[in-house]
């Protein structure tokens, strides 16, 4: 497999404006690291990736009760905001 | 040449929980924004998701209820996207093993039982809400308001495989499902409020081809009226196009329910790559057949049963499945009422007309307390033996709704049981006919309509309890001789 | 001896005997502090006068006899990527510089139950991702035995404040030897739970399925006081395990593994020697080590930079500058996040997102990512078979001792190097110790691993306390402590 990373679409994924120096060092950084995890991708194994446990005691979920419970109040969840109006979060607008 | 469209829905379906999906904030109902939120549904750092036992049993009887595969090992895994009212950047969904796997749904369509083939049922968490602010206009906003009360709540999606053929089917198929719901006790259902919230995937092909054609997605409709129109409008869009020649580009379209056409979205999720991995906050869920079984055991009467129980009382499908898709309450007193009449047709008929009609008018959703199905069944018994007119039976039902009375009280006050004895109703004929000999003269001559005057006095000087059809045909044989 | 050099247990029974009062120790780590901070930098921010009341309720709890058990009253330092409420949480990175946290971590909330007093946040790498505490944007911090070397990382400030006796104790987080790096760089104990047994609720996440929050102490039996004080099954973390804790029968009759791989090349001689000496003492003690493989170890660098990177890539995916942090100007709001993230994230972050992201991408998944999750499955395998034959491995558990600062800062790959011993019991879940065993030449720490199965941390404390007491380290970072 190719180690040609597309650092403009990967930024993109990732939402992160690059600058162009920074883009060539990433991508050069980037390569080499990827050059050294090689080594994995060329393995073969006998399982698959869905029978594999994500918790690494290879532990089953444990659902939770439906039961309400109280935690922020409407002043602590907006105490953060960077801009805020008539108790909602306001951003710059999601539609082009 | 021909096209043959091909459809599929996706359906998200909000499901009744008291808390949301992944923290134990409350699922509200409320204009007040941001007011039921955690670190956990509002995205804070350092907060993690504890998946709602509910919400897992809701999805596991819906995924039963539609003869789905249960996926035993199954897994939630991240969705990554950004999106200003997604508060992680990523959601919380189900990817290649979700809870239920090939399913299918009895519909019916055209009075015929049909199958809807379900492709897959999967558990996930509903994003924030966004109003754009500004002009007004979608494309002019000046800024993005975020509520999210909604973030986190429990959503099932329900996706079909691409085997709906008209928009009617689609609109069918979503009852169904809506009624489905319903039934299970699993979501409150309503379209208006975005309980059900529906996607379509459309796309036509050359009737000689065994390909399907380009799959175009619409999105935004939100009631059956504008699934059905936009189906037909995004098909009809399709054939055109494909008739000049043209291709369809695979995408993302947004109905506008204003000039009832479907537009391109222009929203940067279109063309994503949303690198689904599983998602370590959340173990293996393991829905294993000791887990399965008590969930069956909790299934009630789904709406396919319900629509087969009805109809071997005698009704059509028709009728079975208008019927099957109202409240519980009226389906009860159809069989209650049916038991001791045995006459599916005008109970039918009385129940989805008569009765639900003067509801309205006295504008009441419930049954009185003090109404009884014996009530209802002892007003068809009068009428079918004639004890009373069916226009009395009307007025008696009209007064049991109003106050606590018996159907025998109402008759024997209004005085509207009928006369039914042909001797003595004979003799008020015989009495009649003589005291209007001139009137009988002119009938003879050929005035037939003065027969209903002559039907009218003899009802009238016998008090109005003579049941109309036996005076006539008595008056009848009697100008004869 | 110095009282801030005791151990908790003792301090605490000097404080039920009223010989001395939490107010006087408090006293006494912050004017340590006060010699130390302006050139090591292991804190943030200190809470010195935000404690004084808090504090005087101690001393009448311990003069009324009621006090709230062995932690009350101890300062302890918390590593900046754990939640205090009303406190910033900054992540060491510009994105968070004014957040303030409205809940605490579950572990806070149970320090509280002994009114901990805290004595400040500490310096990391930005988001825990780093080895050397070079990675924060708030200023590197320095490790006190050397003010030239890092003190490791990225637990480097709490690692950091304990040697420099600013704190009795600190909370770390080790997603892949966050903590025991530098506790080993520090001359310090480092420990790493089991996973899930400590809850990660209020722990910013880096990589979800190899974080946990351990303590960085003096002394072993200190970790095991505040282990048993912030241990145990949270409802709000569905990954925290309600297990009991598994006994090792016997620590006199232990079989001890020495794993061969990380005896090979790439570990230096100095470290090596440390094994080789504790080998002898365990032998000496008539218990049996043995040499045993982990072929998979070797992999153990490139799975972790696989595995790590995708889970950050998500988990940092809520730092967009919507609801709370940083937020950049923008026309639109995926301008304003694309800038914000630019802004907000040092280099090493958006190294480790953009590989992560590149790892899960379509058409990569399977070779990067999908392998990575077999590759650690097998892994995990073997350690399993491993531990049917040992009760305990040992290994150092640095390749180097501490470095310069600026030594690694221009070759990630080098840096990444530096975990190489660590990471593989963060990857199979498993409870993992440093402990202080010598200083090399240059008068800097060295420190050995001991590694066991699963849920047996409890035994691994006393095995690890066992050896404690035959090495008897005593060597302090005498500059800071007059």
């Amino acid at each position: 497999m190719s180690n040609q990373f597309d650092i403009d679409n990967v930024s993109k994924l990732a939402s992160i404006e690059l600058e162009e120096t920074e883009k060539n060092k990433l991508s050069q950084d980037l390569s080499i690291i990827l050059e050294h995890v090689q080594a994995i991708s060329n393995l073969e194994f006998d399982i698959s990736v869905d029978e594999v446990f994500i918790h690494p005691l290879e532990k089953q979920l444990n659902l939770q009760e439906d039961v309400v419970e109280e935690f922020l109040t409407h002043e602590e969840a907006l105490s953060n905001a960077p801009e805020s109006k008539d108790g909602k979060f306001i951003v710059p607008p999601s539609m082009e | 040449m021909q096209y043959n469209p091909t459809i599929g829905i996706e359906t998200h379906v909000e499901l009744k929980t008291n808390s949301k999906m992944f923290c134990r904030c409350k699922v509200v109902d409320t204009e007040e924004p941001n007011v039921s939120l955690c670190p956990t549904c509002l995205g804070l750092p350092g907060a993690l998701p504890v998946p709602n036992k509910k919400a897992i049993e809701f999805i596991t009887l819906l995924a039963l209820s539609t003869n789905c595969k249960i996926t035993k090992q199954g897994m939630f895994h991240r969705k990554n996207y950004f999106y200003p009212d997604l508060p992680k950047n990523y959601q919380i969904s189900q990817f290649d093993l979700p809870v239920g796997i090939n399913g299918s749904l009895k519909i019916v369509l055209n009075d015929q039982e049909a199958e809807v083939a379900i492709e897959r049922v999967h558990m996930e968490e509903d994003t924030g809400k966004s109003t754009h602010m500004g002009t007004g206009r979608i494309d002019s906003a000046t800024s993005t308001a975020l509520d999210f009360n909604r973030s986190g709540v429990p959503l099932v999606e329900i996706v079909t495989k691409p085997v709906l053929k008209t928009s009617l089917e689609a609109v069918a198929y979503i009852e169904e499902l809506r009624q489905l719901v319903l039934d299970l006790g699993i979501s409150e259902g309503k379209l208006e409020k975005g309980n059900l919230r529906f996607d379509a995937n459309i796309s036509v092909a050359n009737s000689e081809s065994d390909v399907l054609g380009t799959k175009v997605e619409i999105k935004n409709m939100n009631s059956l009226r504008s699934l059905e129109r936009a189906i037909d409008y995004e098909i009809e869009r399709q054939i055109k196009a494909l008739n000049n020649g043209e291709i369809i580009a695979q995408e993302t379209r947004h109905w506008d329910e204003g000039k009832e056409v479907t537009k391109p979205m222009r929203s940067k999720e279109g063309s994503a790559d949303y690198r689904y991995f599983s998602d370590p906050d959340i173990p293996n869920m393991v829905l294993d057949e000791e887990f399965v079984n008590i969930i069956k055991s909790k299934m009630p009467k789904l709406p396919y049963q319900k629509r087969l129980e009805l109809m071997q009382t005698g009704l059509s499908i028709g009728e079975a499945n208008i019927l099957s898709k109202s409240n519980d309450w009226i389906v009860k007193l159809f069989h209650d009422v049916y038991s001791t009449t045995k006459n599916s047709s005008s109970t039918y008929n009385w129940i989805t007309g008569e009765l639900q009609g003067q509801m309205r008018k006295v504008e009441i959703n419930e049954l009185p307390s003090w109404f009884k199905a014996d009530s209802l069944s002892e007003i068809i018994n009068l009428i079918e033996s004639n004890k009373i007119s069916f226009s009395s039976g009307k007025v008696i039902l009209a007064a049991l709704l109003v106050k606590n009375v018996t159907p025998y009280d109402v008759a024997k006050e209004q005085n509207l049981f009928q006369e039914n004895d042909s001797e003595k109703i004979l003799q008020i004929v015989k009495n009649v006919i003589t005291e209007n000999s001139e009137v009988v003269v002119r009938i003879k001559n050929g005035e037939d309509k003065l027969i209903g005057f002559l039907v009218g006095l003899i009802i009238k000087s016998s008090g109005g309890s003579i049941n109309p059809s036996i005076a006539k045909d008595l008056l009848s044989k009697e100008l004869e001789e | 001896m110095r009282i801030e050099n005791k151990s908790i247990r003792e301090i605490n029974s000097l404080f039920q005997k009223k010989e001395i009062k939490p107010s006087e120790l408090y006293k006494q780590v912050f004017e340590n502090t006060a010699q130390s901070e302006s050139v090591l930098h292991a804190h943030l921010k200190l809470f010195e006068e935000d404690n004084l009341n808090k504090v005087k309720l101690s001393d009448e709890r311990y003069i009324k006899n009621k006090s709230l058990g062995l932690l009350d009253g101890i300062p302890i330092a918390i590593k900046d990527n754990i939640n205090l409420k009303g406190y910033e949480t900054t992540c060491s990175s510009k994105m968070l510089s004014n957040y303030i946290s409205p809940y605490s971590a579950t572990v806070i909330n149970k320090l509280d139950e002994q009114q901990v007093l805290y004595t400040g946040k500490t310096n990391l790498d930005e988001f825990a991702m780093g080895s050397s505490t070079e990675n924060s944007a708030y200023g590197l911090t320095r490790n006190p035995w050397n003010t030239e070397c890092v003190p490791g990382g990225s637990s480097g400030g709490s690692a950091a404040s304990v040697a420099a006796r600013s704190s009795i104790a600190a909370l770390g987080s080790d997603t892949g030897g966050s903590i025991r790096q530098p506790a080993s760089f520090c001359g310090l104990v480092g420990f790493k739970p089991t996973y899930g047994t400590v809850s990660r609720f209020g722990l910013i996440a880096f990589a979800s399925s190899l974080d946990q929050i351990g303590p960085i102490t003096k002394y072993v039996d200190d970790t095991r006081i505040i282990y048993h004080s912030i241990r145990g099954f949270d409802p709000k973390d569905a990954t925290s395990v309600s297990d009991k804790p598994v006994i090792i029968p016997s620590n006199k009759t232990a079989k001890v593994g020495v794993i061969k791989e990380l005896m090979e090349e790439g570990v230096s001689e100095d470290a090596k020697n440390e094994v080789e000496k504790i080998i002898k003492l365990l032998k000496a003690q008539g218990i049996e080590v043995i040499e045993v493989s982990l072929p998979l170890i070797k992999l153990a660098i490139s799975i972790y930079y696989l595995i790590a990177p995708a889970e950050c890539s998500a988990n940092l995916a809520r730092f967009d500058g919507v609801r709370y942090g940083l937020r950049a100007d923008g026309k639109t709001s995926y301008e304003m996040m694309e800038r914000t993230r630019a802004q907000g994230f040092g280099s090493e972050v958006k190294r480790r997102i953009l590989l992560g992201t590149y790892a899960l991408s379509a058409g990569y998944f399977d070779a990067y990512y999908g392998k990575a999750l077999l590759a650690r499955k097998k892994m995990i395998d073997e350690f399993n078979q491993i531990f049917k034959q040992v009760d305990y491995l040992i290994s150092p558990t640095t390749p180097t001792q501490a470095f310069k600062a600026g030594e690694k800062t221009s070759n990630p790959l080098e840096m990444y190097m530096s975990d190489l011993c660590t990471i593989p019991a963060n990857l199979a879940g498993l409870p993992s110790i440093s402990i202080p065993t010598g200083l090399s030449k240059e008068k800097l720490p060295l420190g050995v691993q001991i590694i066991s199965k699963a849920l047996t941390d409890d035994s691994l404390l006393d095995f690890s306390e066992m050896i404690e007491k035959e090495v008897a380290f005593k060597e302090e970072p005498s500059d800071w402590i007059k």
